[in-house]
């Protein structure tokens, strides 16, 4: 009894004097136990923010599903026009080559913790592309987090995708472990950068280096 | 609709005198004409085409005739300043070897041919003598040198005839 009294003590003391390891092992602590990781995942639950990234035509059925009719803002969700201060990202219909780079630049220029839609058939798996030359799956460039099949899916689809989100967000604690662990597992598909990015438009010579 | 059809003539005319015995074949059909020259004086041609008031190019394009070994360019031309003449696209074309592909560009001549001549050059990879940034626009250097439009590419498919083993398909890195 005496000896716990003393140790809570000396906690108490390194508390006051400002011990750093001491207070982030509590604080992390608290984070774990504590209600902020639920407060943390309901708050992040209700601002999902897509960034404005249209890469296709199911650019159109988001903008419907944003719009007055069947206004997904009141899941607490708005489109914004800046990565730095959007939270998700909705990859609408294909990617080409050249576009996963600027794919890959905007994922990474948003604030942790930050969640992928894909959505509509191309986005799946290809769509009617799916023998193309020119396309890539939109999961060897970032980890999506839900698939909206359709081609395009209905702006309630849209809706749907954004429920599901926050419900997984809320049941598997996505957003306060991604803070606590600060990594993501579901990056083995995931092209490295240096592949995606390393030719920026320069010129070559097709006929000498390719043939 | 008179006037329509009239002016359709007087154009054919109009074009037949300014480009003389450069034309090869020209026929018209319901205000698109189509006339064909000869590489050599496709840029003598455009110019003079110029000169008459078509002042944009519409689009630029290429068809693959791989038996015959040629490939076909053409050049839709059309105008915004002249009233009658924006009513009409003329097609110029010409007609280039398959195996070296080389055509004078017109880019000089007009400017909103630059980009498209850009498209041609990585899907059929024609190369256009004197453009002046031919870079590629669409698509990555390992899928450009494919040249993905020609007759001779096939496309994969999911089928157990047709065996295609391209690297550019499988490859995750494209550059």
């Amino acid at each position: 009894m005496g000896s716990d009294n003393k140790e809570k003590k000396e906690e108490r003391l390194n508390l006051l004097y400002g011990d750093l390891d001491t207070v982030a092992k509590m604080a992390k602590e608290s984070l774990i136990k504590g209600k902020i990781a639920k407060m943390v995942d309901w708050a992040t639950s209700f601002s999902l923010w897509p960034v404005h990234l249209m890469t296709s035509c199911c650019g159109c059925e988001i903008g419907a599903a944003w719009g007055p009719r069947f206004d997904n803002e009141r899941f607490g969700s708005l489109p914004w026009v800046s990565p730095r201060q959007t939270n998700l990202i909705i990859v609408e219909g294909t990617i080409t080559k050249k576009m996963a780079c600027t794919l890959r630049i905007v994922w990474e220029q948003m604030p942790y913790p930050k969640f992928a839609i894909a959505m509509g058939s191309c986005a799946l798996d290809g769509g009617i592309f799916y023998n193309s030359y020119n396309i890539v799956r939109p999961w060897q460039v970032i980890p999506i987090d839900i698939y909206i099949p359709g081609c395009p899916p209905r702006p309630e689809a849209v809706a749907r995708s954004i429920i599901e989100l926050q419900k997984m967000l809320k049941n598997k604690s996505l957003a306060s472990k991604w803070i606590l662990e600060s990594k993501r597992e579901d990056k083995k598909y995931i092209i490295p950068k240096e592949d995606l990015c390393g030719w920026r438009g320069e010129r070559v010579d097709l006929t000498t280096r390719y043939d | 609709m008179d006037g329509g059809v009239k002016g359709l003539i007087s154009l054919q005319d109009m074009i037949k005198e300014a480009l003389g015995n450069n034309i090869i074949k020209i026929e018209d059909n319901k205000g698109y004409m189509d006339v064909v020259v000869p590489l050599e004086k496709l840029k003598e041609s455009a110019i003079k085409v110029k000169q008459l008031g078509f002042d944009h190019v519409k689009s630029v394009t290429a068809v693959d005739y791989i038996q015959k070994k040629q490939f076909m360019v053409t050049y839709h031309i059309s105008s915004y300043l002249n009233e009658e003449l924006s009513r009409h696209v003329l097609g110029l074309s010409t007609f280039i070897d398959r195996d070296n592909p080389h055509i004078p560009s017109l880019a000089t001549i007009w400017t909103s041919a630059e980009f498209q001549e850009r498209e041609v050059y990585e899907f059929f990879g024609i190369i256009f003598d004197g453009h002046p940034d031919l870079r590629l626009l669409l698509l990555t250097p390992v899928v450009a040198a494919l040249k993905p439009l020609r007759k001779d590419f096939v496309v994969k498919e999911d089928s157990i005839n047709i065996e295609v083993d391209y690297a550019a398909y499988n490859a995750t890195k494209w550059w």
